[in-house]
């Protein structure tokens, strides 16, 4: 049974990559031999294929959380998965559902290859330049941080000017940082359900590995901070928050925790990591919800505290939280996908299907806790 | 709990709306900055000699020095205007080495295979700028000044002559 679902998940993970290809853009000559515009001619079908995908996921998502807790999945089995899921969606077509990774990239050829500043020149900028027919933000200055720039180098260094071989090298470093943050949360509590939580949530796998997003790395090195306060190793943790927040700005929400955190390891209390984890997801969840002041909810924005709340095990409502928005942010990509449109009835769809979810979620919630308070 | 709940299903519903931002932008002058005198005219001075390695790049030094020969140009500008012709006899010979150094890293550009087609655009457009206050300034000051500080030895200023010279300098860029 547990092999026919492994093998079934494996097998699904193989049909949405290859569902992934439906979405390439007809402006990326170098994919022109495989350009189908199947998503954009068959808005229908793909919205419809796209929901199921995203349901199925699911139901492999909860699949395994079932089997966890009937004691048929060990850490063994978990990593199994992960390096299924890796494999399964590393040659996924990155811009499936957003185009960051071409803003990566276009960033990163600013300034390592016309050695100019990201900060001051914008790509648009660079007259001619092929990558502007598929970048979405060629007319915007670096939106990232500076260390973020600086690890962009290595990928783009070593694609030797080959968009394919430079495409795979960022994937590769965000597969990279999903498996350090799986580890690290693992570290954390030696929970496998923890990393199970996190790994396999289908919004942290279709941002992060189909979508190359850079939130895991900022948030890998939060996390790490917090791991290198716990060991005690206090220069460490210093310079891996800061590199945190000099990735993406984001986790300079965290910063009045970290403090509180360092200096109560300093003078020798206690930490409840419990309740660490609990303020760390409730800091991120409100610089997520603050979010739409600066642009709009990005569904992977939701990465900043499905790690903390992945370590906060003891708290079903936030479970179920994390699970239902997580459902529900994946869902905002179908509107556009459905009518080609950002604009019109797209934004009140967005945030209904964003919110309906939440709201099955919390009726689910709350009669189970009823159910438990009447027996 | 359900307090808390509540505020978060608000904010949720305020800011899940997205946002739309436009912008647009045409070639114009700043405004003027701080004048000599100020006390913090120096810091500003040494914060913007500094900003020079921040612009790195032959695109971003067209932009730094661009930019410094408009704040210097609005400055002597000003300063013409307040009648102090020392310090914006100084400060247009400022925006000029400025304006000179535009050429330079331009070239470079071109040599790294830059396409500065839209660089020489702007550049144009910023000359002609440049070129209609410097005539102004010219039909409005005297054509010879002589600078008489306290205590000290008069400066004779050819004010006509560096004006010109600032004119020849943005013919350049058209």
């Amino acid at each position: 049974m547990k092999r026919l679902i492994f093998f079934l998940y494996i097998l699904f993970l193989l049909i949405l990559t290859f569902f992934s290809y439906a979405f390439v853009d007809p402006n990326l000559l170098y994919y022109k031999n495989i350009y189908s515009g199947f998503a954009f001619q068959n808005k229908e079908i793909t919205a419809f294929l796209y929901f199921l995908f995203i349901v199925l996921f699911f139901v492999f998502y909860q699949t395994f959380m079932w089997l966890f807790k009937k004691d048929k999945l060990d850490i063994r089995e978990i990593k199994k998965l992960i390096i299924l899921t890796i494999l399964g969606l590393f040659f996924s077509y990155s811009a499936m559902l957003s185009y960051d990774i071409f803003n990566y990239l276009t960033t990163a050829k600013v300034a390592f290859s016309y050695h100019e500043n990201p900060y001051i020149i914008m790509p648009i900028e660079f007259v001619g330049e092929p990558f502007l027919n598929f970048t979405r933000a060629a007319n915007k200055l670096a939106l990232y941080g500076p260390v973020w720039i600086l690890i962009t180098g290595a990928p783009f260094l070593l694609g030797f000017g080959k968009f394919f071989f430079t495409l795979i090298n960022f994937k590769f470093i965000i597969v990279i940082f999903y498996v350090l943050t799986s580890w690290i949360i693992y570290k954390f509590k030696n929970n496998p359900y923890t990393v199970l939580f996190f790994a396999l949530n289908p919004l942290v796998i279709i941002e992060t590995l189909i979508g190359g997003h850079n939130d895991i790395v900022m948030m890998f090195f939060a996390l790490s901070s917090f791991f290198f306060i716990k060991q005690k190793k206090y220069i460490l943790a210093i310079c891996f928050f800061i590199v945190s927040i000099l990735i993406k700005y984001a986790t300079l929400f965290l910063l009045p925790i970290f403090i509180y955190i360092l200096w109560r390891t300093k003078i020798n209390k206690a930490i409840n990591w419990d309740k660490i984890f609990l303020y760390s997801f409730f800091s991120m969840l409100i610089i997520f919800f603050l979010s739409p002041i600066r642009e709009e909810m990005y569904p992977w924005y939701a990465i900043w505290f499905l790690v903390f709340s992945s370590l906060i095990t003891n708290k079903k409502i936030i479970l179920l939280f994390s699970i239902s928005i997580s459902f529900g942010l994946l869902l905002r990509y179908i509107p556009y996908m459905y009518l080609g449109t950002y604009f019109g009835i797209v934004p009140i769809l967005k945030i209904l299907l964003t919110i309906l979810p939440l709201i099955v979620g919390g009726i689910i919630y709350f009669m189970q806790t009823n159910k438990f308070k009447k027996t | 709990m359900k307090k808390f709940t509540g505020i978060f299903i608000l904010f949720f519903l305020i800011l899940l709306y997205p946002q739309k931002a436009l912008a647009n932008s045409d070639y114009v002058l700043p405004y003027p900055s701080l004048m000599p005198g100020n006390r913090l005219y120096l810091v500003q001075e040494i914060k913007e000699n500094w900003m020079k390695y921040w612009y790195f790049g032959n695109f971003g030094q067209f932009t730094y020095n661009l930019n410094r020969a408009d704040k210097f140009l609005v400055e002597a500008k000003t300063l013409f205007e307040y009648k102090q012709y020392l310090l914006a006899d100084r400060a247009l010979k400022k925006s000029d080495y400025f304006f000179g150094q535009i050429f330079i890293y331009l070239e470079r550009a071109e040599a790294e295979n830059k396409d500065i087609s839209e660089n020489k655009k702007i550049l144009s457009q910023a000359s002609l700028k440049h070129l209609e206050i410097l005539e102004n300034l010219k039909n409005e000051l005297p054509e010879n000044f002589i600078w008489q500080p306290e205590k000290l030895s008069p400066t004779d200023i050819d004010i006509h002559q560096d004006i010109n010279n600032s004119i020849k300098i943005r013919h350049e860029g058209i």
